[in-house]
């Protein structure tokens, strides 16, 4: 299927990393992704994406040409390039039903990794609790990654200003009414 | 307005927070409402507002300019609270009305009173329970006070200057007299419940009285007969006090009116020794010889004596003090109030506070007796009228004051209750000039906007929850708003008056069977023979007289 995006290569409870199927497509950050585990179906989001060396030890090399020029003159560098993005999970689903928690064991290396599909985003969304995972993000970029995913999931309800609002009065009290730190985050949920 | 409970104690009432997306501005303090607790309705009154911070820092940082997260803190980092007072609960399962002995529990609900909450406390309108107004933004609902209640005890109408006090003594002297529950005397000092009065209000501009509206069921006296025609009044009877009438207490009692020392009350003394009943006309008829005489003859102090005549010389001036009157005030007033009528006596241009405090007190005191002694007969078994007055004086103040409140006869009257079947109805704009004891005893109060901190103060005297009170009490509107709390509501509950216009003239006047009773007693001769309690004699009817009367008085 084309919604294939990756394949996991590092697995814990809270967090897992996939390899994207190709190193210049990554998965937007703050998107919502699920990985099928048996009957478990499990939603991440993603939190952050890195791109280097294939083998994972040599750097890059600075060329100073435009990308355009390195495609033609040097294509083989690409070949040696592969980029990886880690995800919070959220939640998972079992016999259709949405548990907004983590699943009872942790995922699999070497499954498939999925965009969630726009209903499903839906869901998952609905239920505030996300914010908890994405405000604690293991890569300390909290407060960033709750706003990128706010943005991403507000964007598939029906009235997108008011789940931010319902989102933010969630927030504060996450945050212990402390309205400073949540105006950091709300001011990066800018919707037109 | 809907809500949950926040906190709150029993003692210092309970904090509502209010639902994201209510309006704090629409809540109006006073409002009534509802406590849906686990098991009881706790029947509250809105008392204050404030805005709270989760985290006090939130108020500090600049919001405006985002108004997202604007809306997001509102309600949830910063909300609006509401404060207030549970007055009285119901237990749900049966319906039982008990006073508050405990607290809604956390998260109860919160909502605005509904008509049926209404009913259920204050009754719905029937003969003995009297709509007099609606509660706040819950117009066209009735609030009914407990006539019956209402007449057991003196009860109090107070308000600044202009809030109303006088439409909202018309509004109970209707109920009351359409109630057939007592009857009223009404000292009038401006004339204004009789026959009619004047109206602010620029369509309506006049009032009418209770005599327009209850035809022959009321009675109009007067002090002022020639006052009385100018304004087209046909008064039923001229009021006149004999001299020998006028006793010591009531002489202490315009003390002050007639600008009398202390040594005033020795010489009353003195001269009621040597003078007996009639001291008062001797007194004035002495002159200077007669004076020195008396001195001579008991040690009393000439000069004073002097002195003391110059000022009750003042009375002389009261025309309608008179050595030998033409008929007895009191026996009037009775036989009226007997054949079950209704009396108002108007004073006219008689109504400096010296008339008026005179005239009241002098009736009272011997129309008190009166019942006094028909109670204790009644105690022996014997049967008569036994149908409670209510008494209305304005400017309370002036007869309840502390110093006079225990000498005076209206002070005993608010004391004693309804022991003798006689209670006062007391109108005021001053009442922390009314002697707190009797303030205390009064069972219920009709409070309008007051704005001075003693008058606020005396008024809650003696209510449980005052001070929560006291911000209803002080934002009430300037007109037609006012709290009623005491023995003839369950609760204390801020109402809008009825508005005293010609609705209400119709449905006052109209019966419960929607006929009109105004005039089927066509005078006080029928009024009379269908009363109960009678009077014995065979006097002709009382009011026959007035022409004649004015032949005498006038020569018309
Ligand atoms: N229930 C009511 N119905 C209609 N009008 C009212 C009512 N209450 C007050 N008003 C309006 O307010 C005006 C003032 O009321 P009112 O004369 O009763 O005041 P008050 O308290 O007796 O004043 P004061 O102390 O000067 O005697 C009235 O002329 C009338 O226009
Ligand atoms: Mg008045």
């Amino acid at each position: 299927m084309h919604t294939l995006i990756g394949e996991i290569i590092e697995s814990r409870t809270a967090e897992f990393v996939a390899e994207a199927i190709r190193y210049d497509q990554v998965p937007a950050y703050g998107s919502f992704v699920r990985v099928q585990d048996g009957n478990l179906r499990v939603y991440g989001i993603v939190s952050g994406a890195y791109t280097g060396s294939l083998d994972g030890v040599s750097k890059a090399k600075a060329f100073f040409k435009s990308i355009d020029e390195l495609k033609m003159e040097q294509p083989q560098i690409f070949e040696l390039l592969r980029t990886e993005f880690s995800c919070v999970v959220v939640g998972y689903a079992e016999d259709g039903r949405y548990h907004p928690y983590y699943p009872p064991i942790h995922l699999s290396l070497h499954l498939p990794v999925e965009k969630a599909d726009d209903d499903e985003i839906l869901t998952i969304s609905q239920h505030l609790g996300f914010l908890e995972k994405t405000l604690n993000s293991p890569a300390g970029n909290g407060e960033e990654l709750t706003a990128a995913a706010i943005r991403m999931a507000a964007r598939f309800h029906p009235d997108p200003r008011e789940y931010i609002i319902r989102a933010g009065r969630e927030l504060l009290k996450m945050l212990n009414y402390d309205t400073q730190r949540l105006k950091s985050i709300l001011e990066r949920v800018d919707i037109a | 307005m809907r809500g949950t409970i926040l906190r709150g104690s029993l003692s210092g009432g309970l904090e509502v927070r209010l639902d994201i997306g209510e309006n704090i501005e629409e809540v109006k303090v006073g409002t009534f409402c509802v406590v849906e607790g686990r098991t009881h309705d706790f029947f509250s009154m809105v008392v204050d507002e404030d805005i709270e911070a989760a985290n006090p820092k939130a108020f500090y940082e600049t919001l405006s300019d985002n108004s997202l997260l604007n809306e997001v803190v509102r309600g949830t980092g910063i909300i609006d609270k509401v404060k207030i007072q549970p007055m009285i609960a119901i237990r749900r399962e049966d319906g039982k009305v008990q006073p508050v002995k405990s607290i809604p529990s956390y998260l109860s609900r919160v909502r605005e009173a509904r008509e049926e909450d209404v009913f259920k406390i204050f009754g719905r309108p029937d003969r003995t329970h009297f709509h007099v107004g609606s509660p706040l933004d819950m117009d066209h609902i009735p609030v009914c006070i407990d006539l019956k209640k209402f007449i057991e005890r003196s009860n109090g109408i107070f308000g600044k200057s202009g809030t109303g006090k006088t439409f909202y003594t018309r509004i109970m002297l209707c109920g009351m007299i359409k109630s057939g529950l007592c009857n009223v005397l009404v000292f009038d000092m401006h004339s204004e419940y009789g026959w009619e009065g004047e109206d602010e209000d620029e369509t309506r501009k006049k009032a009418k009285g209770l005599k327009q509206l209850f035809g022959s069921k009321v009675a109009i006296f007067t002090l002022d007969p020639e006052s009385s025609r100018n304004r087209g009044v046909h008064p039923d009877f001229v009021v006149e006090i004999p001299y020998r009438s006028i006793e010591a207490e009531d002489i202490i009692l315009v003390r002050e009116e007639l600008n009398l020392n202390p040594t005033a009350l020795e010489v009353i003394y003195v001269l009621q020794k040597h003078l007996g009943q009639d001291w008062l006309i001797t007194f004035l008829n002495m002159d200077a010889f007669a004076i020195k005489d008396f001195a001579d003859r008991t040690g009393a102090h000439e000069g004073a004596l002097q002195a003391f005549q110059r000022k009750l010389f003042q009375l002389q001036r009261l025309p309608f003090i008179k050595e030998n009157p033409a008929d007895d005030a009191v026996e009037r007033i009775m036989q009226y109030l007997d054949s079950g009528m209704n009396v108002v006596l108007e004073f006219g241009h008689q109504r400096s506070m010296l008339a008026y405090m005179l005239v009241a007190n002098i009736l009272t005191r011997r129309i008190h007796e009166l019942y006094v002694k028909r109670s204790e007969k009644a105690l022996g078994g014997m049967q008569g009228n036994n149908t409670p007055l209510v008494i209305v004086i304005e400017e309370a103040h002036k007869f309840l004051n502390p110093e006079l409140s225990r000498q005076t006869i209206f002070g005993m009257i608010a004391r004693e209750m309804r022991k003798y079947n006689v209670t006062l109805l007391v109108v005021d704009q001053r009442p922390s000039g009314i002697d707190p004891e009797v303030l205390s005893q009064l069972g219920t109060k009709i409070v309008a906007l007051l704005t001075e901190e003693k008058d606020i103060e005396s008024v809650l005297c003696g209510v449980n929850n005052a001070r929560m009170l006291r911000n209803v009490l002080a934002s009430l509107d300037t007109k037609q708003q006012a709290i009623i709390m005491g023995h003839a509501v369950p609760m204390p509950v801020v109402i809008k008056t009825r508005t005293y216009d010609e609705t209400f003239y119709k449905e006052i006047t109209k019966d419960e069977d929607g006929t009109f009773n105004r005039g089927l007693m066509s005078g006080p001769k029928q009024a009379f023979g269908s009363s109960a309690g009678a009077s014995e004699t065979d006097e002709p009817p009382p009011g026959k007289e007035f022409e004649d009367l004015m032949k005498e008085l006038y020569g018309i």
